[in-house]
């Protein structure tokens, strides 16, 4: 179900002189409910404008927003504070209100209509999640900056909504409150019923939470898929060269006891990796760390072995990409046009590639 | 002349260490019409133009400036308008209003409102946009917003009160027009100071002068005191 559409959007700021800056230009997508949606570009690219436009702070020069279907761009007043009621909005900067912590976690559910009996026990706990036990009270203003962002992330993820507006949260974050923070995303991601939108510039970060990455560079979107299928093939030179290229699969990893080596099953694939994450996870591997042997090797000491058969060879130039499949996967490795000249590498080649299981990074 | 002046001072201090009944008249009557006309202001205007600051519509800049004439109104004009609308054959003559304090709480009202509707329009304004982004988003609807931005913006809105009261203490011109300066009765301050520095009695006017200066320092003192302390 496609719960959120963004048609021909398109933002214009106007200078004084009259001038025009574009900040965004016939913008599309449709996020479907249950799925992250990551916006990634530089700084300056559009992403806290598109968010802010999703979050009715700002409104588009043209196109519109659909929730549900429905237009929230020329809403009534009332309407448009039912449609905030469905988001919540985690800013780059934290701000608090001129309240004690308690009141300002407590902000979003009591402008609800909720009451103190109602919200004081889930309060509490979240104040206690966030490790903010004991500064209940405490004016929310007086506090450190990594302590005032626990009780942004706290504010805004104790409201519960259908939306989830994040924008560039984790650029700003100490390394704790980031754990707090991939926390709350997980829990959300996991039931599958909350939609996150999240804009960032760290394509670990996207690659990491995403379903979908757009790809925003100075107000347009230079393509939008799943994170595997952007970081193997970029359709275009910003976003080869912006979000590089990747090998990503998503699997499920657990450790055997003995030799302590992960091993992460990919479909029919299993790759080793001395990574210690289990569970559900995504695999990255560098182009780059991938040896093409045209016979099956001995004696060598990577742990990763498999044998495919080339599917596409792009030349850009000193490089070659060649994408190889083995069995179910896809994997874009790197060479240089010597190496590639020298293996007779070219479409239907069946090739070895090996890469090492300190290589692979888990995300 | 100087011999004048200094009996004068020696006897200010004498009426006000002996809390004479006629100046406590003029302190009681003074009060009661600025602090009660203030009141009423902001009770009027404070939501008005808190409102007008909070929203974007078409005709905010016309209203804007207009607030801005009226916040200089000239008081003495004031007083000669409410004065021709109480008086007999006035339009609100039946009421038979003019002269009383009544009357003077009327024109400093009405002086009052446009300063209170400029001061709760700017405190709003002052707001540090993410901060009304902040409580929008949180799922507050304006009325709530507005709440929100009235207790962040207080101290300025206690400092417009405070600019108020003292503008409406030490105004002359209205209440003389309209207040008659009755002995006992509509006699404040200002008019006070006048009528006794006309007739040579100094030592009245110097305490009444005394005591509205330091009404003046203690109302500068305090705003003093809530703009240092932040916002």
């Amino acid at each position: 179900m496609v719960l959120l559409e963004v048609k021909n959007l398109t933002k214009d700021y106007y200078k004084k002189d009259g001038g025009v800056i574009p900040v965004l230009s016939d913008i599309n997508f449709s996020i479907r409910k249950g799925e992250t949606f990551a916006i990634i570009g530089p700084n300056g690219s559009g992403k806290t404008t598109l968010l802010r436009i999703l979050g009715l702070l700002e409104s588009p020069t043209q196109g519109e927003v659909q929730y549900r279907g429905r237009d929230v761009i020329n809403l009534s007043r009332k309407h448009k504070t039912q449609y905030r009621r469905e988001l919540s909005f985690v800013r780059q900067k934290p701000l608090v209100r001129d309240a004690s912590v308690f009141d300002n976690i407590a902000f979003g559910l009591k402008v609800r209509g909720l009451k103190l009996k109602q919200y004081k026990n889930s309060v509490e706990d979240m104040i206690k999640r966030v490790g903010l036990s004991g500064m209940k009270n405490k004016s929310a203003r007086s506090l450190s900056g990594g302590e005032m962002q626990r009780v942004v992330i706290a504010m805004n993820f104790i409201i519960t909504p259908e939306i989830y507006l994040l924008d560039e949260v984790s650029a700003n974050l100490d390394p704790v409150n980031v754990k707090i923070l991939d926390n709350f995303i997980n829990e959300i991601k996991q039931d599958k019923q909350k939609t996150i939108v999240l804009s960032t510039h760290d394509r670990y970060e996207a690659i990491r939470l995403a379903d979908r990455i757009a790809v925003l560079n100075e107000g347009t979107i230079k393509q939008i898929n799943t994170p595997s299928l952007i970081f193997q093939s970029p359709k275009d030179e910003f976003t080869a060269q912006f979000v590089g290229y990747e090998n990503i699969f998503g699997g499920v990893a657990s450790i055997d006891l003995k030799t302590h080596l992960n091993h992460v099953k990919i479909n029919d694939l299993v790759i080793t990796t001395s990574s210690q994450k289990e569970g559900k996870v995504k695999v990255c591997i560098h182009p780059e760390s991938i040896i093409i042997a045209k016979n099956a090797p001995q004696n060598v000491s990577s742990l990763n072995l498999f044998k495919g058969k080339v599917e596409e060879v792009r030349d850009l130039g000193n490089l070659i990409h060649v994408v190889i499949r083995t069995n179910s996967e896809k994997f874009l490795v790197s060479i240089t046009k010597l190496s590639q000249q020298k293996l007779e590498i070219k479409n239907g080649s069946e090739v070895y590639i090996n890469f090492k299981a300190t290589d692979v990074k888990i995300l | 002349m100087s011999n004048e002046i200094i009996d004068g001072f020696f006897q200010a201090i004498y009426l006000i260490f002996t809390f004479d009944p006629e100046v406590w008249s003029v302190i009681a009557v003074s009060f009661r019409v600025s602090l009660t006309s203030t009141f009423l202001a902001t009770l009027v205007a404070l939501p008005i133009g808190s409102f007008i600051g909070l929203r974007e519509f078409r005709g905010k800049r016309f209203i804007s400036n207009l607030i801005n004439t009226f916040m200089g109104f000239p008081p003495v004009v004031m007083g000669l308008i409410v004065f021709l609308l109480l008086s007999s054959s006035g339009l609100f003559g039946f009421l038979g209003l003019l002269y009383s304090t009544t009357a003077m709480i009327i024109a400093q009202f009405l002086l009052a409102v446009p300063i209170i509707l400029g001061t709760g329009k700017a405190a709003i304004e002052s707001v540090e946009p993410a901060l009304k982004e902040t409580v929008l988003s949180l799922g507050a609807n304006e009325r709530q917003l507005w709440w929100e931005l009235i207790k962040d913006s207080k101290k300025s809105i206690i400092a417009g009160f405070l600019v108020t009261f003292g503008q409406a203490i030490s105004e002359v011109g209205a209440v003389m027009i309209v207040g008659g300066n009755i002995r006992w009765s509509t006699r404040t301050f200002t008019t006070s100071i006048v009528l006794q520095t006309r007739m040579g009695e100094f030592g009245m006017a110097i305490a009444l002068g005394i005591i509205l200066i330091t009404i003046a320092f203690i109302l500068n003192y305090g705003m003093t005191r809530l703009q240092g302390s932040g916002k």
